[in-house]
């Protein structure tokens, strides 16, 4: 049996509408087969006005335990570090979040604007937004950089926006059935078993990558990354792994990988040519390069696939691997 | 004189985001109410100044509810300012993509927001009381957890184009971004198939969807109620009864007027998409009812007020005309002063009028009798308004009458994608202004986007919710959901569960919060979430 209390601050609700849609277990199940014990929820808590408060103030006073203290949203700061641009239950949300900070056994980040300020933190951040434990790639956040739970574990980063309902769920699992020592994190505060691979690993044009074919909008078949601005190959999440909905991915549908996943999503923060479009220097060298990649040695590589794919066209070379039937 | 109260509600839950809800009662009637929306974000001033193409990931991000409606919004707009050239394909699937996410919704939202409040002990002495509970209480109730998951269908036929809902940029200015394949219209027939297999005819209707769509008045739905033990005893049958026994119909009035833009752009009507040429392209028709009469939707007619909204004072404005909002000071519902700012909500009017949006605008819309060829036709509610009036009953009803509906169009439209189409043309950035429309689940959201220079001047939305949730206006007019709680009798002002379902019968995007006061002592007597 765990105690779990999920709160929304700047938030679109987007993770607990992705929540919903869990499979494996369901939410349904979570609660009656799973011990998890949902104290309160925005959307499906059944206590309302007072009751909320009361059971707030019995969390923070040490009457009722708090085992996963689950938060969607942004933090929202402002006007000038007041927090009353988002007021709940009477009080600025953030002061909640700090008393309730102090008693949870383990804090639970969800989605991109709770782990590192989201959309709301995109410059000029009107709300003076920030993550919980860390703004964009910078450890500290509103929590702080020395932060740990009871629990003895820093905020539990489960990043994507929103974030996959497995994700969420095998990870209350997994704190409700003991197994929290598994649950290792990285240097974002990632548990590793959701995001050490990349958005690319299982992503059906891989091979298109590796030989350089140019994918693009309405089109079957073909890379995103070289020019619609994928994100696959710098983006650890399993997407293409853990399939969305049951059906699907962004790169299977060929939609771009936004990279909602690493923090500083939306990147280059939305400038002028960022969005779906590859930024590129001198007109064809990416910007971005997938990550683990020296940027020369990649360029490199490229233009000799690139230059080896073109000569190979002019020799009439068979490519049956890139077509893509109806 | 008797009895004055106030009851504040704070938080209302249920409801998506942040509402807080003041209301003063005479006698145990509700004589005003205030609603308070709690949360800034600022997502119109992050955009300025940034790619135009910007509103395709950002405003999906407003609210995660109606991220596929944003886009649809979002890409329209683009379209229009760009005047790019749309295939068939891409509005059929554009369409799918909306309709899917607001099928989604209905399920969802009826168990899970609304209906177990018709679970609560304040209806425990009626006859159907037992029954209610067996089915609709939250999580063991036996349609609750069919409902639910059920609910998590037609987002996977979303996932099936837009690679995963919520949160997809799928439709982009010239068309949509995949090309889907053979495997992907035949396994989305398959997924709805089995929502309309595993719920909405098993559970929720009790007959076919043809016999449904047979009702055409409100004497034909009760007719269809009795006419066997199936309809009677399925989960719309038991909400008609229930809901006439629980009085349902009795309270929640509101404004009496309606606006909906429609929406579902026809394949063949808007592959050069104009702001002129929209009205006339929609299947399912916008337009205005006073309560008599209906007016032809015009976007120039709606203005933004902000004197009770905690934003610098600007002159009542088109959206393309308004300055991006400078925020300023807020206040928690208990030292809100309700004469002067109290919300972060706009207060949108439509020729002055504050006006209800949401399902029940539409399907009055379908009843228009002007409504062309290509556009629903459909009597009933008009019917059921002269009948029976507004009402959260009516509100509730309106809702689940779409998804019928909507899975024929659902199914029309993924017969009618071409595999051997064009799904994508690319469109030429240039300046100018652009507006996008739709209806979400819970009513009419646009876009207005102003491009200069290659970035974003001005970009404003207007959510439904700020339609039907939104403060006092410039002359100190209620908004929807403040006048649908006059005189909403509460029967425990601890327990002010009628407050909480008048709210929600809207459906609104904001977690909403009810404060009850004693109004001479001002005591707090309860508070809760909507």
């Amino acid at each position: 049996m765990a105690n779990v209390l999920w709160l929304q601050g700047g938030a679109c609700s987007g993770n607990t509408m992705s929540f919903l849609n869990a499979e494996e277990p369901t939410v349904v199940e979570l609660v009656t087969d799973f011990g998890i014990n949902i104290l309160w929820h925005p959307s499906i808590g059944l206590e309302i006005g007072h009751q909320v408060t009361d059971l707030l103030n019995d969390i923070v006073a040490g009457k009722v335990q708090l085992d996963i203290l689950v938060f969607e949203g942004s933090i929202i700061q402002g006007p000038n570090g007041s927090g009353t641009m988002n007021y709940f239950s009477e009080r600025p949300m953030k002061d909640w979040v700090k008393a309730l900070s102090e008693v949870a056994g383990f804090v639970v980040a969800i989605g991109d604007c709770a782990t590192w300020g989201g959309i709301p933190a995109v410059p000029p951040n009107p709300s003076e937004s920030t993550g919980m434990q860390f703004l964009k790639k910078q450890k500290g956040g509103f929590l702080g950089e020395k932060y740990v739970s009871k629990g003895g574990l820093p905020v539990i980063n489960i990043p994507g926006c929103p974030a996959h309902p497995d994700w969420v769920t095998q990870i209350l699992v997994a704190i409700a059935t003991g197994r929290i020592q598994d649950v290792l994190l990285d240097e974002y505060h990632r548990p590793k078993t959701f995001f050490t691979d990349f958005v690319q690993t299982g992503c059906p044009n891989a091979i298109s990558f590796a030989q350089k074919v140019d994918g693009h909008f309405g089109k079957r078949g073909g890379c995103l990354f070289y020019e619609v601005g994928c994100r696959g190959p710098m983006t650890r999440a399993s997407c293409n792994r853990i399939l969305w909905n049951r059906t699907a991915s962004k790169t299977r549908a060929n939609h771009p990988c936004l990279g909602c996943t690493e923090p500083g999503f939306p990147h280059h923060d939305l400038v002028k040519g960022s969005v779906f479009k590859t930024m590129k220097y001198l007109g064809f060298l990416p910007k971005d390069v997938p990550t683990g990649t020296n940027k020369l040695a990649y360029y490199t590589r490229a233009g000799f696939e690139k230059v080896m794919g073109t000569a190979e066209n002019i020799m009439g070379v068979n490519k049956e691997h890139f077509e893509t039937s109806k | 004189m008797g009895a004055y109260k106030e009851l504040n509600i704070s938080p209302v839950g249920r409801v998506e985001g942040d509402l807080d809800v003041k209301v003063y009662m005479e006698d145990g009637v509700v004589t005003r109410a205030h609603t308070q929306a709690a949360m800034f974000r600022g997502f119109e001033k992050i955009m300025a100044g940034k790619d135009p193409q910007s509103g395709l990931i950002v405003t999906p991000r407003i609210c995660g509810i109606c991220g596929g409606s944003h886009l649809y919004c979002a890409s329209s707009a683009l379209d229009t300012a760009w005047k790019t050239h749309l295939p068939s394909n891409a509005l059929l699937l554009r369409a799918i993509g909306q309709a899917t996410e607001t099928i989604q919704s209905i399920p969802r939202w009826f168990y899970a927001i609304f209906a177990t409040d018709m679970a609560n002990k304040k209806f425990a002495n009626k006859p159907l009381y037992q029954e209610v509970v067996k089915r609709f209480a939250a999580y063991v109730g036996t349609s609750f957890q069919r409902g639910v998951t059920a609910s998590g269908r037609p987002v996977e036929v979303y996932a099936l184009f837009g690679g995963q809902w919520p949160h997809s940029s799928y439709m982009v200015p010239g068309g949509v971004m995949c090309a889907p394949t053979l495997k992907d219209i035949t396994r989305a027939h398959a997924i709805m198939n089995f929502f309309r297999n595993d719920w909405l005819e098993s559970v929720w209707l009790g007959c076919s969807i043809e016999r449904y769509l047979q009702i055409k008045s409100w004497d034909d739905l009760l007719a269809w109620v009795d006419e066997n033990e199936s309809q009677r005893n399925s989960d719309l049958g038991l909400l008609i009864r229930a809901g006439l026994e629980f009085g349902l119909d009795k309270f929640g009035q509101g404004v009496g007027k309606f606006m909906a833009y429609g929406t579902y752009l026809h394949k063949d009507l808007y592959q050069r998409p104009t702001v002129e040429g929209r009205q006339t392209a929609v299947i399912s028709p916008g337009g205005f009812w006073d309560g008599e009469r209906f007016f032809d939707l015009d976007h120039l007619q709606i203005e933004e007020h902000v004197s009770h909204s905690w934003y610098t004072d600007t002159p009542a404005s088109h959206p393309w005309n308004e300055p991006l909002p400078t925020p300023l000071p807020s206040q928690n519902l208990e030292n809100s002063d309700f004469n002067g700012k109290y919300s972060w909500s706009k207060s949108p009017r439509y020729m002055g009028h504050a006006a209800e949006v949401g399902p029940l605008a539409r399907v009055i819309m379908n009843a228009n009798p002007n409504n062309l060829e290509h556009q629903i036709q459909d009597p009933l509610f008009l019917d059921i308004m002269r009948v029976k009036g507004p009402s959260v009953f009516t509100r509730v009803l309106a809702r689940m009458h779409e998804a019928p509906r909507l899975y024929e169009y659902i199914n029309q439209w993924l017969s009618q994608v071409n595999l051997d189409g064009e799904f994508y043309v690319k469109p030429t950035e240039r300046d100018g202004k652009g507006w996008g429309a739709t209806e979400a689940a819970r009513g009419a959201l646009a876009h207005w986007i102003e491009v200069e220079d290659g970035i974003i001047k001005n970009y404003q939305v207007v959510a439904p919710t700020t339609w039907n949730v939104g403060p006092n206006d410039n002359e100190g007019k209620p908004g929807p959901i403040e006048a649908a709680l006059e005189g909403t009798e509460i029967e425990d002002p601890h327990d002010p569960v009628e407050v909480g379902m008048v709210a929600r019968s809207f459906d609104s995007c904001l977690v909403c919060t009810v404060h009850a006061h004693d109004a001479k002592s001002n005591e707090e007597l309860a508070r809760f979430k909507v």
